[in-house]
């Protein structure tokens, strides 16, 4: 377990995330690959806290932040899923395409 | 940071996990088990964490996931087509490209986690994790921890406000109508206007 | 190293005999009422051995791996509770600065293991009784939530030894006295005991469990009473002073305090009134967790004065 090892994780999981996020239909699965993205980032920063940032506190900070962020993305995303859902009865982004040209 | 060689077996075993769990999120039929893969993944990354000596944020890591996949799991088998998994099924688009776009990204991060030059300042001796990530909390970084805590209440607002059944303009349900049964078709589960369809029914309202 | 092993085999034997006894006790205590017919002593162990000799039902289509597993998944949670109790200052299995934490978060996952369970069975009953367990779990957790933070206050750490050692002046169940009450309703919700047994009650034809039959009912209601005994040892810890106590040596303390606990909230189960579970959840957000918000203002409010 060295910084290198950790951040190669950490940027398998990133890699996971931005494929889900790209690939998916469906709204909530897309949201799945932006928390495996965040996952990602989470462990980064961990990973930078723990073996070059001499234990400084914000790098652990910076992680409650992230947690925060995830849930705030999560609340949003699933009201804005049910608002859509209930005006078009479609829960994939395909549906959202009025902004098109 | 010196660790045992039992630390590096169990992270190896726990990387293993968190890819292979975070893999199968977009690789499995079932919407739930999409949702409790993803679970896996980030109860793997908490116990690294936990390795990393970050202590809290590592339990808490499996406390908060715990709940949101729970909620994420529930959101999934309301709206989606096939929840259960019954059918193996592919709801994908631009493909190719996401597989281009993950794989650049790792690359790129990889390269810069390979070849780049961090400074080697590990954590001191004595430190004591948890409780400075309380001192920092409700110390120097208080207005960020509690400007935090305000977006999450906004949120809250927000989220009630937008998901709510009535708005400005009347009820949220108003002129939406159910998808058909077969593409196409008439809204399913809608009343018969129909007089003479549902004739038995309606003499009794009568 | 010693003590390491001797609580690990502690952990081992609670697991073993923990289910035995919460089944005995279950009987006793329900003797008055005649709620519960057959030997009290061999009764539990017959009923284990029919359910092992019973043919495992299989229901069209399940989700075969998260069936199978999801009794061992609530297991292993409940073997992580017991492994978080402290038995004496240096006995335990799992001394974590934040082992407060990670009992909140054996709760958190109870309830995915709870829905799972439910879920995998492809069947409309079990569903239902999913999710009534997901809706009750989601108001128990934040009750739980509060109480545990209220416990860390005048410990002052996230840490079950902590806990114990900031009760030796005076224990936690006088100085915080809405704090047991609420957290024995979170055990019984956490094990859906009891009036909390909305996930697998009888008008869903024994809900998450409705189509489990043989080992897997069995592993199921064992690692249930396996956790209605961790549940009992934390909130020993918790409240009841763990160890302390005079003339008899710490463990011998823990493991009465932890019985004293078991039968009162298996007596609970048989005498509380059962509540639907509208208005369960109701009860839940509108009264339990506005008082564990008074028991946390209590508890910090005690910690600055002192």
């Amino acid at each position: 377990m060295t910084l290198v090892t950790l951040l190669l994780l950490a940027a398998a999981l990133i890699g996971i995330g931005l494929y889900g996020a790209l690939s998916q239909q469906s709204f909530v699965m897309l949201m799945m690959g932006l928390e495996l993205i965040l996952n990602g980032v989470m462990l980064a920063a961990v990973a930078f806290w723990a073996y070059s940032g001499a234990g400084a506190p914000e790098g652990q900070l910076l992680t409650i932040i992230v947690m925060a962020v995830m849930a705030i993305e999560m609340a949003m995303g699933f009201a804005l899923v049910v608002a859509v859902f209930r005006g078009k009865q479609a829960d994939t982004t395909e549906a959202l395409s009025e902004l098109k040209q | 940071m010196e660790h045992s060689i039992a630390v590096d077996i169990a992270f190896l075993l726990l990387a293993v996990l968190a890819v292979v769990a975070g893999w199968r999120v977009f690789r499995t039929d079932s919407m739930v088990r999409a949702s409790f893969f993803l679970l896996v993944s980030f109860i793997a990354v908490g116990a690294i964490m936990i390795l990393l000596a970050a202590e809290y944020l590592g339990v808490a890591m499996f406390f908060m996931m715990a709940v949101e996949m729970m909620v994420m799991a529930l959101f999934m088998v309301m709206f989606m087509m096939n929840p259960a998994g019954l059918n193996p099924m592919m709801m994908v688009h631009q493909h190719r490209l996401s597989i281009v776009a993950g794989g650049v990204a790792f690359v790129i991060l990889a390269a810069m986690a390979l070849f780049s030059s961090f400074p080697a300042d590990p954590l001191p001796a004595g430190l004591d994790p948890v409780h400075s990530l309380g001192e920092e909390m409700l110390g120097d970084s208080m207005l960020i921890f509690e400007s935090a805590g305000i977006v999450l209440l906004a949120t809250m607002i927000g989220v009630v406000v937008l998901s709510s059944h009535r708005g400005r303009y009347g009820a949220a349900e108003e002129g939406s109508m159910p998808p058909g049964l077969e593409p196409g078709g008439d809204p399913a589960g809608q009343p018969e206007d129909d007089e003479s369809g549902g004739g038995h029914a309606h003499h009794h309202h009568h | 190293m010693i003590e390491s092993l001797a609580s690990l085999l502690m952990v081992t034997v609670v697991l073993v005999l923990g289910p035995y006894v919460v089944a005995v006790l279950d009987r006793l205590v329900a003797t008055p009422t005649g709620a519960m017919a057959g030997d009290v002593w061999l009764g539990p162990l017959s009923r284990a051995a029919w359910l092992l000799t019973q043919q495992a039902n299989a229901t069209e289509a399940p989700d075969w791996q998260a069936w199978r597993l999801s009794p061992a998944l609530y297991l292993a949670l409940a073997a992580v509770g017991l492994a978080v109790v402290p038995w004496s200052p240096t006995l335990i299995a799992t001394d974590l600065v934040t082992s407060v934490v990670l009992w909140g978060s054996v709760e958190a996952l109870a309830t995915v293991v709870i829905f799972l369970q439910g879920w995998s069975a492809n069947a409309v009953l079990p569903l239902i009784g999913a999710y009534r367990y997901v809706a009750l779990g989601l108001s128990y957790i934040l009750i739980s939530m509060f109480v545990l933070i209220g416990v860390a206050l005048p410990a002052e750490s996230l840490q079950w030894t902590q806990v114990v050692t900031a009760q030796e002046s005076l224990w936690n169940v006088i100085r915080q006295p809405l704090g047991l009450p609420l957290f024995l309703v979170v055990g019984l919700g956490l094990t859906f005991w009891g009036p909390l047994n909305l996930a697998d009650s009888t008008d869903l034809a024994g809900g998450t469990s409705a189509e489990v039959s043989g080992p897997s009912r069995l592993a199921w209601e064992l690692a249930r009473a396996v956790m209605l005994v961790a549940f009992s040892a934390i909130a020993a810890t918790a409240f009841l002073g763990g160890w302390l106590g005079p003339w008899l040596p710490g463990p011998v303390w823990v493991l009465l305090k932890t019985l004293a606990v078991l039968a009162l909230l298996l007596w609970l189960g048989h005498r509380l009134p059962r509540v639907a579970p509208e208005r369960c959840v109701t009860l839940m957000w509108v009264v339990l967790l506005p008082l564990s918000f008074v028991d946390l203002i209590w508890a910090g409010v005690l910690a600055l004065w002192a």
